[in-house]
């Protein structure tokens, strides 16, 4: 090959091509569909909560995408059904996440609804999870020598809080709790609902 | 609805078929005007004072490496430096997985912080600057001709290091937007765009003022890495308009097309060159480079999708990604037989030269990387990696074992003829050499068996999650290890870049000093 | 690969300093063509099966679609479905535990009476054709909707009372208004009062249940500084979600059992344990009692895609080319539970099912008395695990029962 331009413009237009292909197509495929009937958008404190999930990193150990049981024992774990793309409309920036360090958490906030045990465990997963290896988020919490009115004190065993005084949790931990919390895709599958149905086996039946 | 869908995933699959078989044809029926004697004859605008052409393919470069040694010099110094800083990143990152209540006490030392750290300095900052670095010293040469505007690539190099800086002390605060490999704020990306301008402007002056007919596959590599770059930069750090499952469509087609359609080229395009520069032979087949290069193209542009198999995403959207990624067979066999026939032939100049060692490594390390991958894909496999440890494995086989590898042996070639002077410690070449590779093994290996098992515990519902994360650990504190001694490679590898910048310690009397 | 020095030295020919690269003109390798082909061959392949494989899934999503919205039809395949398992599908009922239908004086009192006992449900001594029973029938209001009892309640009254008469929508509509809050029938007392001529009914005993300690309420709903609150995550009723278990209507014993399993380590679960060390033996007993004597409805549903055909096959008869029993067997009729050992399992949330039996099978949950579910467990298949937790899932709430004798196995353990 021997002239810049051809070669420019061609490449151009490959990749202008698989643009198409990956994003402008499945993406208009995606948009006629309507946002699911059990969906809705997050509080402000939800969407507070979830900037926090965002800043920490949580995706990078995180997914939140359940595989459907012909694939994998996801639901089985308490993971909740197969995800589908009108599950993630109010998402952004997504946080599908592509490492399962630690469990899905799409419906956490339907198999742990307790804001006490999940600030327990932001404080320090090992509390709970003797073989865990999230990291503590001491910083979302301040130790107190005892608890205001409004304070939230967080539960912990022996061993794991200060000598004396109580772990309260700050703003920031609350409202990332008010965020795990809401984490519920349970409500049932529109029919026209997108996901890859690749593994869906010949026989019929599971 | 599956109708339509359908044909349109026959209708890119066929598209792409038929491109790669009028390629063939082209080839075949010698549509390209390459012969044997155009090829020899690369000068066709009256270079009066061009050396002769008697077929051995001679050009005095030393005029036109003098122009680019100045950017070229601050691109590798700027790289070095994430480098070693992003490596330091990543070990933190790996030792924080078996240590989790270490350095927890604020949110910068957090594990979600530092992965991200590492990652995007050490795609954006190491490798994307020293893939320029060698644009700017290959380039020039193959072109026969001097960098045009040598100057900008200088203000490119500030605006693009000044962007990184502040793009890492931004989500080291935790400003950021938030998807993998697109965590530096958009408002921050700015810059990078900026300093990008920088960067393509003078190469392609450069490459309209060539003074050859044909254009080796090297610059094919670059010169489409350059369109391709830019438009997936924009496009997926475009604030506002992607959300949701489009969203993540857009985060994968950009992250992979940035390994494929970027630091690829980079790689690929770098060791084509360097390879038979070194050998002192041609590469094996221009049809084959030509396949190499419109099958990276074709097929490699629309893998993006199959980091979401299984996920919430049309199917046929993924089984585009799954074909796709295998037909990269294709593409790959072709530069590996270009690329490691001619050095197979050549065993001799893997002794002679340590450069080459990289080189040559790191594009073996291409292939398997490219199999491995295209194997990753298949449902069957991916439904046991798909997000485990293995993946890193993968992603750091490619991005590591052969970019940066492929990198580290341009470094070793081009700063002793830049400087002309020798490197002042040999001998730390080939420690940094055996480190990197040895630590690479030990990483690799503990993330690719330690992976597998956790997607197979994973998979089994009577296995608890727990298990899955327990049996991980002595593969992630075998990873640390590895990743430790292949950072002590890079600090080796500073420590000779920068003697070699620094007061000469012995002028060389050819320029064939590190070989 | 040998060389001669000779031959090594005239091989190398190291390159000058201006050696600048180009490409050789060495064909493409037929073998290369020969991938490609294959390769295209293959892709085109994978294209096609991939627009079965979707198909497949389409097909069983409206299936599902399908299965939510169409209730089985007509009267009896509703009896079948919601009333048989404890009934038994000819209506005789389970000596002295399940009142008969067949010829029963409710029955015979016609669909009006009938539908008003779906409703409410019974609790309390009953006298039916000649013998007591002292147990539970759960409440139906939620679960069926208006035409369905209408159905359901003449299908009963017409083959079990030999009544004619058919019940209409509105009738049921109106019962329905008209008994809105009223909780069960309080044993066959209350019910002499709907149905004329009825032999005379045994005495409602004085249930003098007092609220539950507060202490103990406080532990449910507040929790402690080392405790979380149970209601925390199973619920401010007790009714669970996902894998976390529904504790309403699961019997005393069996519950303080867990408890104190949890805190000696023999039974494993990061968040139970955490929870059991802190609690005395006093408290236990208290949460036992709140959360058996807990009468709410169900709020399980079929959620893991399982076949609940198969499911409720194995629930009923078990499948013994398996070396499976039926669930029932043990755990009651219509999955009610039997005494400490044998849990209620109706109205179990599925997820936390299916992880029970994968638990027992994998060999992190083995406090089962004789080992019995490790072996069960292990002899399902994955597939069945699901089928067999969808189908107990969607059987209706367990009414709490009043334990008078507590069966319990003596030496129980997992000595096999």
């Amino acid at each position: 090959m021997n002239r810049y331009l051809p070669l420019v413009l061609i490449a151009f237009g490959i990749l202008a091509f698989a643009t198409l292909m990956l994003v402008i197509a499945p993406g208009i495929q995606m948009a006629q569909r309507s946002v699911p009937e059990g969906l809705r958008p997050y509080s402000e404190q939800e969407s507070r909560g979830r900037e926090q999930y965002v800043s920490l990193g949580c995706v990078y150990c995180h997914s939140q995408q359940p595989r459907s049981p012909d694939q994998a024992p996801d639901v089985e774990r308490g993971w909740g059904r197969p995800s589908v793309a009108g599950d993630y409309v109010f998402d952004q920036p997504h946080q599908l996440g592509t490492m399962r360090t630690g469990p899905d958490l799409l419906n956490v906030g339907v198999r742990l609804p307790s804001e006490s045990w999940h600030l327990t465990h932001l404080y320090q997963p090992r509390a709970i999870f003797g073989w865990s290896i999230m990291p503590a988020y001491p910083y979302l919490f301040e130790e107190k020598p005892e608890a205001g009115p409004e304070d939230t004190v967080v539960v912990l065993p022996e061993g794991f809080g200060p000598d004396s005084g109580v772990v309260v949790a700050r703003q920031e931990a609350l409202d990332l709790t008010a965020y795990l919390l809401a984490l519920d895709r349970t409500y049932p599958v529109p029919e026209d609902a997108l996901r890859d149905d690749g593994y869906a086996r010949k026989e019929s039946g599971s | 609805m599956p109708i339509t869908m359908g044909l349109l995933l026959a209708l890119s699959f066929v598209v792409s078929l038929l491109a790669l078989s009028f390629l063939i044809w082209a080839i075949a029926t010698k549509q390209f005007a390459l012969d044997r004697a155009h090829a020899a004859t690369v000068f066709g605008k009256g270079g009066a004072d061009g050396p002769d052409t008697d077929g051995t393919h001679l050009f005095d470069t030393t005029g036109i490496d003098r122009v680019s040694a100045r950017p070229v010099r601050l691109l590798i110094l700027g790289a070095i430096f994430w480098l070693v800083l992003g490596s330091t990143f990543g070990v933190i990152a790996s030792l924080k997985l078996h240590w989790p209540d270490w350095l927890n006490q604020a949110a910068p030392l957090t594990f979600g912080r530092m992965r991200a750290l590492h990652l995007n300095l050490v795609a954006y900052g190491w490798l994307s600057q020293i893939g320029i670095a060698c644009m700017f010293w290959i380039l020039p040469r193959i072109f026969r001709t001097p960098l045009r505007a040598p100057n900008l690539p200088v203000i490119g190099f500030w605006i693009w290091n000044i962007g990184i800086t502040l793009g890492a002390l931004a989500f080291a605060q935790g400003w950021t937007d938030g998807e993998e490999w697109l965590e530096f704020p958009w408002q921050l990306d700015m810059l990078l765009v900026l300093a990008g301008v920088f960067f393509v402007v003078p190469l392609v002056k450069t490459a309209r003022a060539r003074e050859v007919d044909h254009i080796y596959v090297t610059g094919w590599y670059f010169l489409a890495a350059m369109v391709w770059f830019p438009c997936l930069f924009f496009i997926a750090n475009l604030p506002g308009i992607h959300y949701g499952i489009e969203e993540a469509t857009v985060n994968w087609w950009f992250a992979h097309n940035v390994l494929g359609l970027w630091l690829t080229p980079l790689g690929v395009g770098t060791a084509y060159y360097f390879i038979p520069k070194i050998i002192g032979k041609p590469i094996y087949s221009y049809s084959l480079s030509l396949i190499g290069f419109w099958g990276l193209a074709l097929f490699y542009s629309q893998v993006g999708i199959h980091h979401l198999i299984g996920g919430p995403v049309p199917t046929w959207v993924v089984t585009l990604s799954v074909v796709h990624s295998v037909m990269m067979f294709i593409p790959v066999i072709a530069v590996a037989i270009n690329q490691h026939v001619t050095v197979a032939r050549n065993l001799w100049a893997l002794k002679e030269s340590l450069p080459l060692r990289f080189i040559s490594f790191g594009a073996v390390m291409y292939t398997l990387a490219s199999f491995q991958g295209s194997i990753e894909a298949l449902r069957s496999v991916n439904t046991i990696t798909h997000f485990t440890h293995y993946t890193v494995g993968h992603a750091h086989l490619g991005a590591y074992a052969f970019v940066s590898i492929v990198m580290f042996g341009a470094a070793y070639h081009i700063m002793p003829r830049m400087m002309g002077r020798d490197f002042a410690h040999p001998g730390l070449i080939r420690l940094h050499f055996w480190l990197v590779v040895v630590g690479f093994a030990i990483y690799f290996f503990a993330l690719t068996i330690g992976g597998l098992l956790q997607g197979l515990a994973m998979l089994d519902a009577t296995r608890s999650f727990a298990e899955s994360v327990i049996l991980t650990k002595p593969w992630l504190e075998a990873r640390s290890v590895g990743g430790t001694m292949m950072t002590l490679g890079h600090i080796l590898f500073a420590i000779n870049v920068i003697g070699i910048l620094r007061k000469p310690r012995a002028v060389a009397q050819s320029a064939v000093a590190a070989e | 690969m040998t060389r001669t020095s000779k031959q090594t030295a005239s091989k190398i020919v190291k390159p000058g300093e201006d050696f600048e690269p180009w490409e050789s003109h060495n064909r493409v390798p037929l073998p290369v063509i020969w991938i490609a082909l294959a390769l295209g061959v293959w892709g085109t392949a994978l294209l096609f099966q991939d627009q079965s494989s979707y198909a497949v899934a389409q097909g069983d999503r409206e299936a599902d679609e399908v299965a939510a919205h169409d209730a089985p039809e007509g009267g009896e395949a509703l009896f079948l479905a919601n009333c048989s398992t404890c009934h038994q599908p000819n209506g005789v009922g389970v000596r002295l535990a399940v009142p008969p239908l067949q010829d029963s004086e409710f029955a015979k009192a016609g669909p009006e009476v009938v539908a008003q006992i779906v409703l409410r449900g019974i609790d309390g001594p009953i006298r039916v054709k000649g013998f007591t029973f002292d147990g539970h029938m759960p409440s139906f209001a939620a679960a069926l909707d208006d035409g369905e009892v209408a159905q359901l309640a003449s299908y009963v009254a017409g083959r079990f009372g030999d009544a004619d008469a058919a019940l209409g929508r509105d009738q049921v509509a109106e019962l329905r208004a008209a008994h809105a809050g009223s909780g069960s029938w309080q044993g066959g007392e209350e019910l002499a009062g709907l149905v004329p001529g009825l032999p005379a009914q045994p005495a409602m005993p004085a249930m003098a249940q007092a609220g539950p300690d507060p202490a103990i309420s406080d532990l449910i709903f507040a929790g402690r500084g080392d405790v979380w609150s149970c209601a925390s995550c199973h619920g401010g009723l007790g009714q669970g979600a996902e894998n976390t278990p529904r504790l309403a209507g699961l019997s005393q014993g069996y519950i303080a059992k867990q408890l104190q399993d949890f805190r000696e380590g023999e039974r494993q679960n990061e968040h139970m344990s955490f929870v059991a060390k802190g609690l005395s033996d006093s408290e236990i007993e208290g949460l036992a009692v709140y959360y058996a004597g807990l009468r709410v409805d169900s709020t399980a549903q079929p959620a893991l895609g399982g076949d609940l055909a198969r499911g409720e096959r194995i629930a009923l008869q078990g499948d013994w080319s398996l070396g499976v029993p039926a669930c029932f067997s043990c755990h009651g009729p219509s999955g009610f539970g039997v005494g400490a050992d044998f849990p209620a399992l109706a109205a179990q949330q599925p997820a936390y099912l299916a992880s029970q039996l994968a638990a027992w099978a994998g060999g992190h949950r083995n406090n089962s008395p004789l080992g019995l579910m490790d072996r069960i467990s292990e002899a399902l298949p994955e597939s069945d695990r699901r089928a067999v937790a969808d189908y107990l899932a969607s059987l209706p709430a367990v009414p709490p029962t009043e334990q008078k004798a507590m069966a319990r196995i003596e030496g129980g353990g997992d000595e096999l």
